[in-house]
């Protein structure tokens, strides 16, 4: 899933994005609203981290903008004011969730995991597909019950496939959800991973649509 | 503490007690003058009539001079009733002419002299005349001036059983209306509270009142301006502390992500708790802060309920509380007040999270809202003693249930917000229907 981190504070943020990427997340960091408005403008997102305290304004005016032009793009609230009311004022506003800092990157993982489930990007929470077993909330895959150890790139590729199980999901979007921005991207890399991960979990498991894109084989 | 006694009933017995005493004293004194005046205006009646008829009774002597017998003026008016009676004496006290009425006893003892003379039953007045060779004498009866004075004295005392219980009406009436703005600026002063501190901004006041109003009115301002940075100082901490320690936290949970097995991975381990703690402990001195700060009164009412859940889901969210924690709304769906809901959701977590703390691994925590709107946080473990339950809410006592203690704030963080927002708190142990336990109950009057 490709994340919109909006973080002013160096520390959180490199730690934030190191972990969601280490989780086979991308992540594009911003630490200014207008940087994210800017990153919002030419990139879909499956979901923001924001927080409210920023130099350039509010985050809470951010997420009423985002409401008011119907994006519907989930949106977690990392902030160091620990008040209900304000807590209360971003849900209010459209926030999904809200998570007070210091927070632990693991429960931040599980907020993610549980956003991503209400918003329907994953209808399943397990997904048993013959003899694979696929367990996004536990970043986990078994074959013939063995584990298969997956990359971070090559679970974002699967991530991006489990969204829509058994719908087409193109190269573009796969590209999004495998590079944030300022990474280097290879012509090829979609393919790339998608043949290693056809190597790991069974090659029927990814159909090719050529000239479209790629879709999870449910049947 | 005695009550304190009202401006009103104390002026009423100083001002109407010390009216009563002046009329109560003015009315015998005045009566006391009156019959002095009255003594002075009879005694001078008595010397003119002395006077005026000396000439006459002397002339009527000399014409009849050769009888030796007392002669008695006749009477020649209709019987009526004498007031002044006299009569005429030679030297030797024989008496020479009797006016009409005139009783010999009534001039009993008087002597031969000039002047005033005063007998059981008049008094009496001599004048002498013709070189002291005869003596006019003439009395008037004491009870005359003993009436008139009595009646001089009712007309004093009389009016005054009626101008008294008046005059207590009118100083009444007085002393209402003079208080009364003082009475609007006690109502006025006593509304202002942790959640109003409105200037009083009163037009109309007397001179006297209104200097009390500007200055209350500038501690008041002074007060909030106080407050506010208190609570604004609390906001901005929060986010200046929190932050660098969310950082450090976050750092070094992607150090212990990344470092293999070994020494290094468990020091990392080491600072993540001590972070943690740290963590806890500055969230709980920025709660104390802002409840120092004042905070707890709301101007207006809000519904608790989607706190409670809130409060309770962030609780339960938490994988080391998974399974632990009950919501127990029983048809309760809204529990409106008049709280400020962050003092409440401070006061809530604070108790939840101490429940959880001091609570028996793998034993919910239930957290009920009642019909009769209270709030009650009940956990199952090890009683609590009553001497170390009047204890806890003092600070820095920490429980002894549990080695995994709490930072000893908890507690009285709550039961100070919950003293501020007019609340009540009872701890219970055992928790009310259980046989262990421990039991926070907060009231909140409507």
């Amino acid at each position: 899933m490709r994340i919109l981190l909006i973080e002013d504070d160096k520390a959180i943020g490199s730690a934030v994005r190191e972990h969601a990427a280490a989780g086979g997340h991308a992540v594009d960091w911003a630490r200014t609203l207008s940087t994210a408005r800017d990153y919002a403008a030419v990139a879909p997102y499956g979901l923001v981290l924001l927080d409210l305290h920023l130099p350039d304004g509010n985050g809470i005016d951010y997420l009423r903008e985002m409401r008011d032009r119907l994006d519907a793009t989930p949106v977690i609230i990392l902030t160091a004011r620990d008040q209900i009311s304000v807590r209360i004022e971003g849900l209010n506003a459209g926030a999904d969730d809200y998570l007070v800092k210091p927070f632990d990157l693991g429960e931040l993982s599980a907020r993610i995991h549980a956003v991503a489930r209400r918003y329907g990007l994953r209808p399943e929470p397990i997904f048993s597909l013959g003899t694979l077993t696929i367990v996004p909330a536990e970043r986990r895959v078994d074959r013939d019950g063995q584990t298969v150890d997956l990359t971070a790139r090559e679970w974002a590729v699967l991530d991006s496939l489990l969204r829509r199980p058994g719908a087409i999901v193109s190269k573009t979007q796969i590209e999004d959800a495998l590079y944030s921005f300022g990474s280097e991207i290879a012509s090829n890399a979609v393919e790339v991973y998608v043949s290693r991960l056809r190597k790991k979990i069974g090659a029927d498991r990814i159909a090719t649509v050529r000239g479209v894109g790629y879709r999870l084989a449910v049947t | 503490m005695t009550k304190s006694a009202s401006m009103t009933r104390r002026l009423m017995l100083w001002l109407g007690g010390a009216t009563l005493l002046f009329w109560v004293c003015a009315a015998p004194i005045g009566a006391l003058v009156m019959r002095e005046e009255f003594d002075e205006v009879f005694d001078s009646a008595l010397q003119r009539n002395a006077q005026r008829l000396m000439p006459l009774v002397i002339d009527d002597l000399f014409q009849r001079a050769h009888s030796h017998d007392p002669r008695r003026i006749g009477n020649l008016a209709p019987e009526h009733k004498e007031y002044f009676t006299y009569q005429v004496r030679d030297r030797v006290g024989r008496v020479l002419l009797p006016s009409h009425g005139a009783l010999a006893q009534s001039f009993d003892d008087a002597p031969l002299r000039h002047g005033f003379w005063e007998t059981a039953t008049h008094c009496i007045y001599t004048e002498e005349v013709v070189s002291g060779t005869l003596f006019l004498q003439i009395a008037d009866p004491l009870d005359h001036r003993r009436e008139a004075a009595m009646e001089g004295a009712l007309s004093l005392f009389v009016p005054i059983l009626l101008l008294a219980p008046l005059s207590m009406a009118v100083i009444w009436v007085v002393i209402r209306r003079s208080l009364a703005p003082i009475e609007v600026l006690r109502q006025e002063i006593g509304a202002r509270d942790g959640g109003n501190l409105s200037p009083i901004g009163m037009i109309g006041l007397p001179v006297e009142l209104d200097t009390i109003a500007a200055s209350v009115d500038r501690l008041l301002e002074r007060l909030r301006t106080a407050l506010d940075a208190e609570r604004e100082f609390a906001a901005n901490s929060a986010h200046e502390l929190r932050t660098p320690i969310a950082g450090a936290l976050a750092q070094t949970q992607r150090l212990v992500a990344e470092l293999p097995q070994g020494a290094a991975k468990a020091r990392a381990r080491g600072i993540e708790t001590s972070l943690s703690s740290l963590a806890h402990l500055v969230e709980k001195l920025l709660q104390l802060a802002r409840a120092e700060s004042g905070i707890g009164i709301a101007d207006h009412a809000i519904d608790l309920v989607p706190t409670i859940r809130l409060v309770v889901d962030d609780f339960g969210r938490k994988p080391e509380n998974a399974g632990r924690l009950i919501l127990d709304i029983d048809g309760c769906a809204t529990l409106i007040r008049k709280v400020d809901v962050d003092a409440f959701a401070i006061v809530l977590r604070n108790l939840i999270e101490n429940a959880l703390i001091h609570g028996l691994p793998d034993t919910p925590t239930t957290v009920s809202v009642r019909i009769d709107g209270t709030i009650a946080i009940a956990n199952a473990g090890p009683g609590v003693p009553i001497p170390e339950l009047q204890e806890v809410t003092k600070r820095f006592r920490r429980g002894a249930t549990t080695i995994a203690a709490g930072s000893g704030l908890g507690l009285p963080i709550a039961a100070m917000l919950i003293q501020r927002m007019g609340a009540s708190l009872e701890l219970a142990s055992p928790a009310r229907g259980r046989e262990d336990g421990f039991e926070a109950i907060i009231r909140i009057s409507r």
